[in-house]
């Protein structure tokens, strides 16, 4: 039975938006005086619902032959006009007009080409009401921001959601969110909202500003479904980037230095007095820098290390550690007694190709704490290779004590969040093979260094700024 | 060689020949030192004052100074007498007798700069054939190695790994030492009458070392307290060819063949040779596998450094094995 009520007619539109699937579509013909009108609902991707409408007058449906020449190719021409729904989709009738002959004839068509259409009785054209329903609809598939988390263990930033608008979230709602913004890159720090089918997300919508680096609190508004604003924030406006380019301008890792970090600086003291004081001086300007950044977050050790001697009647100096976990103050004090002291003579020259790199190693090794997860940055300055721990072709005498550096490095390079630098008195391309072990993470040659370079690349400072394409989850809220 | 025409003149003579840097400086001064560390009363003595002195001098240089001796930069000739221990005679009626004459070997090298018969560093202004045929130096060498029949040649294998010239210095002397034999009449069987001691040198160096391990070549003689390990002279040969393999000219194995094509092989022995050996540590007095170099390079501009006490290997043996053999040629008295 027609539906005369305009309240009755929104309920029933809405009920079967509300049940349409993703896949089959909703069909409301509209029969009016002056003719046929149809609109096709069905939901997008996100689950928004989406409308189009094609009308069609009597006199288009008749044709110059007249309504009533030839009815059964007028019936035809007025059920093409419906669209004629899949058989899965759902049907509703909308009579527009009372007493028309033609709209009623072609109601009459329609009721029996759907039987199992409702048929609803409007006073009003239903196009406005049709978009009223459709902008009320409740989400079917919650709205989420995509954010930034960083893993603490590793510094790596990852993607994740943080959820704005649940199931059957209406028109209106709104949600306040907390997030950080870091350095500004070109395209700004973008907003983006997805929803979840599955494993992967689907964009809904994505609009950027160039955020100054800090903390915002965002207030999101769900203004119809498929349209979220956000205020708390400068203006917004489209980012023409899409979801992929979005990801892959996430970077692998953030700067380090965010965090504590402790400084293992093992500097080779014998050879020329000048090229002593030379790595001394390197040492020196690594330590200030990371002091700079990280302050009290700083633990220095400093080791120094000189030639072996293969004379019994010349004791070698031995592995010496003036400073171990102190702070910065204290290390540097330490390297300023070095530094009075110059170079170590004893054992040298007696074996001028090598030094006690491997033990050196050694000491580090047993020193550090295997079980403390600050990140540990083990700087070596120097030039001389290590020695073998047995004879071999390299003609360099082994350690006295058989260390073997490669088992050393091997050893420091698994331990957690450990890296291994040095600043070697070659070029990298000239240099004894061992350093580019020694300086795993990153090599330097003592005449030319990028201080700022080398620490940032060890993770003591912060290198040139990272920009995150989303913006930060704040996780202090 | 020239013969000492005094009362002690030697009864076989030797010559050391070898490409420049192969060591025959260094093998004659490891040759006083092993000498005296033996206890079988064989020494070497200079044949006169110039000859004292230079073994002298270079002897002190490898055993106090800790570092190699220089080689000659001029060609120079000296005189040595390996004298063996006098040989005890059972007189009539089981009586002590007067002790016999001792065994001499007269050994001369030509300490002479590199390049007199190789074809890198020929020296400026010779005048005469390709080979220098024509240079008085190298008529004197030839006079030497005529005139003896005995001849120690020294094989430097990481000299022949970097320069691959040891069958250039070799080659033509051999030559033209066959040339002047055939003319004498005493090449008759197509071989030269010497006998050759081929000393490849270096068997201290980790790589020589290395190559005779891997070819399981190696053994430990049970009287040695130190347990040095050494090639057996019979197994030298192998490793000798073994290290030609890696020559830098690819003509190591030439050397090889123009041995045996102008030598009796039972004239031919080689010896893994050191003269410096092996380290040894003062405490434990055994050689160690881990820690046996004994040459500390030195840096760019300094000499290479001896590291610890001098073990010369297979340094006597190859004179004593000439000795041996010329005696057994021409025995003129016995040598042990």
């Amino acid at each position: 039975m027609p539906e005369p009520d305009r309240d009755l007619s929104r309920k029933a539109i809405a009920q079967a938006l509300a049940d349409l699937a993703d896949t089959a579509p909703l069909t409301l013909v509209e029969v009016a005086t002056d003719g046929v009108t149809t609109f096709l609902l069905q939901r997008d991707g996100n689950g928004s619902p989406r409308g189009r409408s094609w009308s069609a007058t009597w006199p288009d449906l008749a044709g110059e032959r007249g309504w009533d020449a030839d009815p059964a190719e007028t019936r035809k021409a007025v059920l093409r006009a419906s669209r004629a729904p899949s058989p899965f989709g759902e049907v509703i009738l909308v009579a527009a007009s009372s007493g028309d002959p033609k709209a009623e004839q072609a109601l009459d068509w329609l009721r029996a080409a759907h039987p199992a259409a409702q048929v609803l009785r409007a006073e009003a054209p239903v196009a406005a009401l049709v978009r009223e329903v459709m902008a009320d609809d409740p989400l079917t598939r919650s709205y989420e921001l995509v954010v930034v988390l960083i893993d603490p263990g590793t510094d790596r930033p990852r993607l994740t959601s943080r959820q704005l608008f649940p199931l059957g979230s209406r028109p209106g709602a709104r949600t306040r969110v907390s997030v950080r913004c870091e350095a500004v890159g070109p395209n700004g720090t973008a907003f983006a909202v997805v929803t979840w089918q599955g494993p992967e997300p689907r964009l809904l919508s994505v609009q950027s500003a160039p955020l100054a680096p800090g903390r915002y609190e965002v207030t999101a508004e769900l203004v119809r479904p498929g349209r979220v604003s956000f205020t708390g924030l400068p203006a917004l406006s489209p980012d023409p980037r899409d979801w992929n380019q979005l990801v892959s301008a996430l970077p692998d890792r953030l700067p380090g230095g965010l965090g504590p970090a402790h400084l293992v600086c093992a500097v080779e003291v014998c050879g020329a007095d000048d090229q002593v004081a030379e790595r001394l001086s390197r040492a020196r300007q690594v330590i200030n820098l990371a002091s700079g950044e990280l302050g009290d977050l700083l633990q220095v050790s400093l080791l120094a290390y000189a030639a072996h001697s293969y004379d019994a009647s010349a004791p070698e100096f031995p592995v010496r550690v003036p400073a171990w976990k102190a702070g910065a103050g204290e290390a540097l004090d330490a390297l300023d007694a070095l530094e009075e002291q110059g170079a170590v003579a004893r054992g040298y020259p007696y074996h001028p190709q090598a030094a006690q790199v491997e033990d050196m190693l050694a000491v580090v090794a047993e020193r550090l704490d295997w079980a403390d997860p600050t990140p540990t940055v083990v700087l070596t300055v120097g030039g001389r290779p290590p020695h073998p721990a047995r004879t071999d072709p390299s003609m360099i005498l082994p350690c006295p004590r058989r260390h073997d550096w490669r088992k050393l490095l091997a050893s420091l390079r698994k331990r957690q969040g450990t890296v291994l630098g040095a600043i070697c008195d070659q070029a990298t391309d000239q240099t004894h093979q061992a350093w580019h072990g020694i300086g795993a993470t990153a090599l330097a040659h003592l005449e030319a260094v990028d201080v700022r370079g080398l620490a940032a690349a060890l993770g003591l400072v912060a290198s040139s700024p990272v920009h995150l394409p989303f913006p930060l989850l704040d996780e202090t809220e | 060689m020239q013969s000492e025409p005094s009362r002690g003149r030697p009864d076989h003579n030797i010559s050391m020949w070898g490409a420049p840097g192969s060591g025959k400086t260094t093998l004659l001064a490891a040759l006083f030192i092993a000498l005296t560390r033996r206890n079988d009363d064989w020494k070497i003595v200079g044949s006169d004052p110039a000859s004292s002195d230079y073994l002298i001098e270079r002897t002190n240089a490898l055993s106090r100074g800790k570092v190699f001796p220089e080689a000659s930069m001029a060609l120079e000739r000296y005189h040595w007498t390996l004298i063996g221990p006098a040989p005890q005679k059972t007189g009539l009626w089981g009586r002590k007798a007067k002790p016999g004459p001792p065994a001499r070997i007269g050994l001369g090298m030509f300490d002479a700069p590199g390049g007199l018969f190789g074809t890198g560093r020929r020296p400026a202004g010779g005048v005469g054939a390709p080979d220098g045929a024509g240079d008085p130096r190298r008529q004197e060498l030839l006079d030497s190695l005529e005139q003896s029949r005995g001849i120690v040649f020294l094989f430097d294998p990481i000299r022949e790994f970097t320069f691959g010239d040891a069958f250039d210095h070799m080659h033509a002397p051999l030559a033209r030492l066959a040339e002047r034999m055939l003319a004498s009449g005493e090449f008759t069987d197509g071989k030269l009458p010497h006998h050759i001691a081929v000393c490849v040198t270096k068997f201290d160096d980790p790589r020589v070392l290395e190559t005779a391990e891997k070819r399981r070549l190696l053994t430990v003689d049970l009287d040695d307290p130190y347990r040095l390990p050494r090639v057996a002279s019979e197994d030298a040969r192998e490793l000798f060819h073994e290290l030609c393999q890696v020559s830098a000219s690819g003509n190591a194995d030439m050397v090889l063949n123009a041995l045996d094509q102008y030598f009796h092989p039972d004239r031919i022995r080689f010896f893994a040779t050191s003269s410096i050996g092996f380290y040894v540590d003062r405490r434990t007095k055994r050689f160690d596998w881990d820690d046996f170099q004994n040459m500390v390079p030195g840096e760019a501009d300094e000499d290479s450094r001896i590291r610890g006490q001098l073990h010369p290997i297979n340094v006597v043996e190859p004179m004593l094995w000439l000795g041996q053999r010329l005696a057994a040629i021409r025995p003129s008295t016995e040598i042990s």
